[in-house]
């Protein structure tokens, strides 16, 4: 028999019985219609769970893990307000239940059910998930497995105070609304969501605004693993900068009266909070879990005499609010509903195709008021008369990129920007120079050393209408944290069917020749971790034209087309000034007008020989270098900078190719996984013409002298170029 | 048979017509004790007796249609219908109604005895009557087959916007009804809606006599005198599901009557009523085997049935596949239909 089975007896036979846990009698300030509305709402959440496993028995539900055990999150849905963003774990299904009782119009049992179903009628993912989360109720979705969706609390929590002084267009969070992000115990070990507690505290403790209620639901087990006895206690109830809190999470009384304690505190003093419940788990990880063969059955057999419910029951009745006949009603009327519920929304229709599927990867563009523009005055305040005065002369790529940022945020009161050093010092590289002190500290955050928390920020800013450029201080650390952008930040709209977004534009320095700095990780050639990624736009300028024209656009596509985009600036390129000779200045440009830009897909050209060199980056710098040495060979080129790697620019390749009798594809990332894989399976499937490659070897990067031998070099490419054009 | 489930649609203003002239004494001739209070509030106010005005020889629209007689009368029938439901053939999930229907479905519910339901809607018509500030007006937005015409919604309300921006106009949504938009405003918002858009089945926009701008702020007046006459003390916790006027559930016992109250005669009486939205709720939360619409009338049974094709209620989305399906198993059974009546009263 299934658990869940006998689970559901045993509540309707000790209900009778009236022989129900022990327990503390009902005390606070929690009132009785209140109470009944939690143990509807847990009645509600319980059954949706029971019917889940039915529908999964009958083919009609694919995914069963459940909130049973943890319905004592009811109450602290309760507690907070609906318009108090939740970031759920995903066993929080009475949380939802019962916010969708504050909520009119909502309908908790027919949108899981159709969740339960996937059918295209989810009114969260559009059938793409069983997952917790709506729209109305201010429950982004998550994938809350490994608390990766604590660092965007952390960053929808420091957005509110920066909300109410900038008032971003799309604001979504009121002034005095709190964020709250619930996860289990075990995953309160990962480094996600140490990282993510972390930084809150570090915000706390410095004294800036940070009104987040963690929540921890403590049911004493990560699938098999026990969490030591006292652990999460011992871990959270002395850390610096937060504040916390207790209850028994089987008793809605005290669950309530501890809930509301800690919103208040961290609505009233914008600091955060750590709610710790303990609860139990009841029928196992979730339908496929066996928890038999790793538990004995005294240990989950003693989790189920605690069943929240019962407890509910007992102090409901012991309270007088109910007797035994209507709690067993309220129950068994909350048991019929879902099965009526669950035999209409197994008709409603599911996705079918690859099209239905990646309808929502690419979200829906959103109206931005037009800008008036900047006044004349307040630009010239901001860039300052020495800054003025040196757009009257070309200028290198980091100087171009820092006014081209100076405009943006000028013109977008809801860009900020974040990231190691990026406020006083003004970057490694002297591209947020100044930047602090023309928008100050709270628009170009300093932010920790943690670039999970970075991004974080990043993503949890946009909720409430920001558009973030989080910046990462070297490609090579993306990799710690790229996790944000590939399972949180680029799912959001897919599986929120494109009602929850992240606009952003993440910017980092990367790639390599470094002359002999910093080795493999200031120097890392590979983009493989972000070009897979459906939907993530990657821009790759280089030089500093291009890359003020494509940083606007970037910002556009983010802020109206509400993309991930991410810009990665070559960091060789950022000082380069010449390109043939010493003093030429070949390789710096004028700041182009505020208003130019380089559409997404538009690729740059430069010649028109029959010879094409398809590249990007510091590839292009290299291959205009050997453009020329090849024309004293009488070896005509067109040298194509791709400028967009993802989505890849076909048409605009292909458009520049009209003509060419060769290409030569010239890739400074490393040959695995690299943009010349896709290139040449590109050329292969899409052109006629003769192609080869020359790319970076499967090698980490040396420093010293060493520091380019294992990537194209200008003599390199020549050389490529020559073999290639003279094997006709 | 087993049992069917049901949720009950309390009717709202303009349902009691010519054809209802003697619905109480035609239909509940069981039930005049509770008539001979309802009438003896009235005599303590000066009002002319319910029975009265339902037992008249003839109906006049001046005097039936206006608000201090037509609410109670469409009080009593529709709670002396609530009454005449078969019970051993109907489980009541719910109770929702349509404007002044709420008022009514808290009773049925109730969460307001009979008699003080009785004395809200009495209250309520009369401070109505006396004040009739604006006017409402109906359009639709549904074709023939009740499928929604493309941008006629956005259409209507851009018109609103248009005339509310002009100096001395007021125009708004007053009800969310099905197919059906409910605008209420004042003289000069009307008269503008009515002069400035389409004419459709030589019927619409049009004007509902009697009725108030109902549903909009111009009623905060008529709110304030409610909340004035009528203490929370009248109201208490339903014994069954309500549905509101925006879709909010008010379970048995979970919800604090003094937030009843203080909905009932503030956010009801003057924000926009949707109606589809309560219906959508009912249909898909609670997803009974039929919808029991009460009379007096039969009108309101086209807004329940449009409001349940636009939630995709059991797969119908058009007129022709609610009537194939009304036919097999019927779905909506209306009490002011002589046909459908004795299906639900046994």
């Amino acid at each position: 028999m299934d658990r869940a089975d006998i689970v559901h007896e045993a509540f309707l036979e000790r209900l009778s019985s009236g022989v129900l846990p022990e327990g503390a009698a009902a005390e606070g300030p929690l009132e009785a219609e209140e109470a009944v509305a939690i143990f509807r709402a847990q009645c509600l959440s319980r059954n949706l769970d029971r019917r889940s496993r039915k529908m999964q028995a009958q083919g009609q539900g694919y995914y069963t893990i459940g909130s049973s055990g943890h319905e004592g999150m009811a109450a602290v849905a309760s507690a907070l307000r609906p318009d108090d963003m939740a970031f759920l774990h995903y066993r929080d299904g009475a949380f939802q239940t019962r916010r969708s009782a504050q909520v009119p119009g909502t309908t908790p049992a027919w949108d899981m059910l159709l969740s339960f179903a996937t059918s295209m009628e989810d009114p969260i993912s559009g059938g793409r998930h069983k997952v917790l989360g709506s729209k109305a109720l201010n429950i982004p979705p998550q994938t809350s497995t490994i608390a990766s969706h604590l660092p965007k609390a952390v960053g929808a929590a420091y957005s509110v105070g920066l909300a109410k002084r900038v008032g971003p267009e799309h604001q979504v969070l009121k002034d005095d609304s709190i964020v709250m992000c619930s996860f289990g115990d075990a995953s309160s070990n990962h480094s996600t969501a140490q990282g993510a507690i972390n930084t809150a505290c570090w915000t706390s403790f410095q004294s800036v605004p940070m009104p987040l209620l963690f929540v921890c639901e403590d049911n004493g087990i990560g699938i098999s693993t026990r969490t030591p006895r006292g652990w999460v206690a011992a871990n959270y109830e002395n850390r610096p900068g937060l504040k916390y809190f207790h209850a028994n999470g089987l008793d809605i009384f005290d669950t309530w009266r501890a809930a509301r304690a800690a919103a208040d505190y961290v609505r009233c003093h914008k600091k955060p909070a750590f709610l710790h419940l303990t609860l139990v788990r009841l029928y196992g990880h979730a339908g496929s879990d066996m928890q038999q063969t790793y538990l004995s059955k005294d240990i989950f057999e003693a989790w189920e005499a605690e069943d929240p419910l019962m407890h509910s029951a007992r102090l409901l009745r012991d309270a007088g609010v109910l007797t035994a006949e209507e709690i067993k009603a309220i129950y068994l009327d909350a048991e019929a509903q879902c099965t009526r519920v669950a035999e209409q929304v197994v008709t409603r229709p599911r996705l079918k195709t690859a099209e239905d599927v990646m309808a929502s990867i690419i979200p829906p563009a959103r109206d931005c008021a037009p800008s008036n523009g900047v006044a004349v005055a307040d630009r010239e305040n901001a860039f300052g008369k020495s800054d003025l005065r040196a757009m009257g002369e070309p200028q290198p790529m980091s100087r171009l990129i820092n006014w081209a940022l100076t405009d943006l945020m000028l013109e977008h009161r809801e860009i900020a920007v974040m990231g190691e050093d990026v406020g006083a010092k003004g970057g490694v590289y002297g591209v947020t120079q100044k930047l602090c002190d023309r928008f100050g500290p709270d628009r170009v955050i300093d932010t920790l050393l943690d670039e999970q928390s970075i991004l974080g920020l990043a993503i949890g800013m946009a909720h409430n209408g920001f558009v973030p450029m989080p910046e990462i201080q070297f490609l090579a650390y993306l990799h710690n944290a790229e996790d944000q952008i590939r399972g949180e930040a680029a799912t959001l709209s897919f599986f929120s069917n494109g009602q929850y977004t992240n606009p952003m534009v993440l910017r980092i320095a990367g790639l390599g020749y470094q002359k002999g700095f910093g080795g493999h990780f200031h120097n890392d050639n590979s983009l493989a971790v972000l070009r897979d990624i459906p939907g993530v736009i990657i821009a790759c300028p280089s030089h500093g034209a291009d890359a003020a024209k494509m940083l606007r656009e970037c910002v556009r596509l983010a802020r109206v087309e509400q993309r991930v985009v991410v810009f990665v600036e070559p960091i060789a390129l950022y000082p380069m000034r010449d390109l043939h000779d010493a003093k030429d200045s070949a390789w710096m440009d004028m700041y182009p007008a505020p208003d130019e830009r380089i559409a997404l897909g538009e690729v740059g050209v430069t010649g028109d020989g029959p010879l094409a060199i398809v590249t990007y980056g510091n590839g292009n710098y290299l291959s205009q270098q050997a453009s020329k040495m090849l024309a004293e060979k009488d070896i005509q080129t067109r040298v194509i900078d791709m400028r967009w790697l993802a989505p890849m620019p076909v048409d605009g390749i292909l458009n520049a190719l009209e003509g060419a009798e060769k290409v030569l594809v010239v890739d400074e990332c490393r040959t695995t996984g690299s943009q010349s894989e896709a290139l040449l399976s590109m050329l292969h499937e899409r052109c006629d013409l003769p192609s080869s490659r020359i790319a970076a070897e499967d090698s980490f990067i040396a420093t010293g002298p060493a520091y380019a031998a294992t990537m194209p070099s200008s003599d390199s490419i020549a050389d490529a170029a020559v073999k290639l054009w003279e094997g006709k | 048979m087993a049992k069917q489930t049901a949720v009950v649609v309390a009717p709202g203003r303009g349902t009691y017509n010519k054809a209802e002239l003697g619905y109480l004494a035609r239909h509940h001739a069981d039930k005049a004790d509770m008539f001979a209070q309802f009438d003896a509030f009235r005599a303590q106010t000066g009002q002319e007796a319910v029975t009265a005005l339902d037992g008249a020889e003839r109906f006049s629209g001046a005097k039936h249609t206006r608000g201090d007689h037509a609410s109670p009368l469409i009080y009593a029938a529709a709670l002396a219908d609530y009454q005449a439901i078969d019970r051993d053939k109907f489980d009541i999930l719910a109770v929702t109604g349509n404007s002044m229907g709420w008022y009514i479905a808290l009773a049925c519910g109730g969460a307001l005895s009979p008699m003080g339901g009785f004395e809200v809607v009495n209250t309520m018509g009369t401070l109505m009557q006396e004040n009739l500030i604006g006017g409402q007006i109906i359009y639709p937005f549904v074709d023939d087959s009740w499928v929604e015409i493309p941008g006629r919604r956005d259409q209507v309300f851009a018109k609103c916007a248009d005339i509310s921006a002009r100096a001395d106009h007021i125009l708004g949504l007053s009800i969310d009804l099905g197919g059906m938009l409910v605008l209420a405003g004042n003289e000069a918002g009307l008269v503008a809606f009515e002069r400035e858009m389409p004419r459709l089945d030589d019927r619409f926009p049009m004007r509902l006599p009697n009725h108030a701008g109902f549903h909009t702020h111009l009623q905060k007046p008529v709110a304030e005198q409610g909340r004035a006459r009528l203490g929370a003390g009248l109201f208490g916790q339903p014994d069954v599901s309500l549905i509101d006027g925006r879709g909010a559930i008010w379970a048995p016992k979970a919800g604090n009557s003094q937030a009843l109250w203080d909905y009932t005669l503030g956010h009801q009486v003057y924000e926009p009523y949707d109606f589809t939205a309560a219906i959508r709720v009912a249909a898909r939360e609670f997803m009974p085997d039929v919808f029991i619409v009460l009379g007096p009338g039969g009108t309101l049974g086209g807004a329940v049935a449009q409001s349940l094709l636009s939630a995709n209620w059991r797969d119908m989305s058009d007129k022709a596949s609610f009537q194939a399906e009304q036919a097999q198993t019927p779905r909506l059974l209306s009490m002011g239909r002589e046909d459908q009546r004795a299906l639900v009263t046994g």
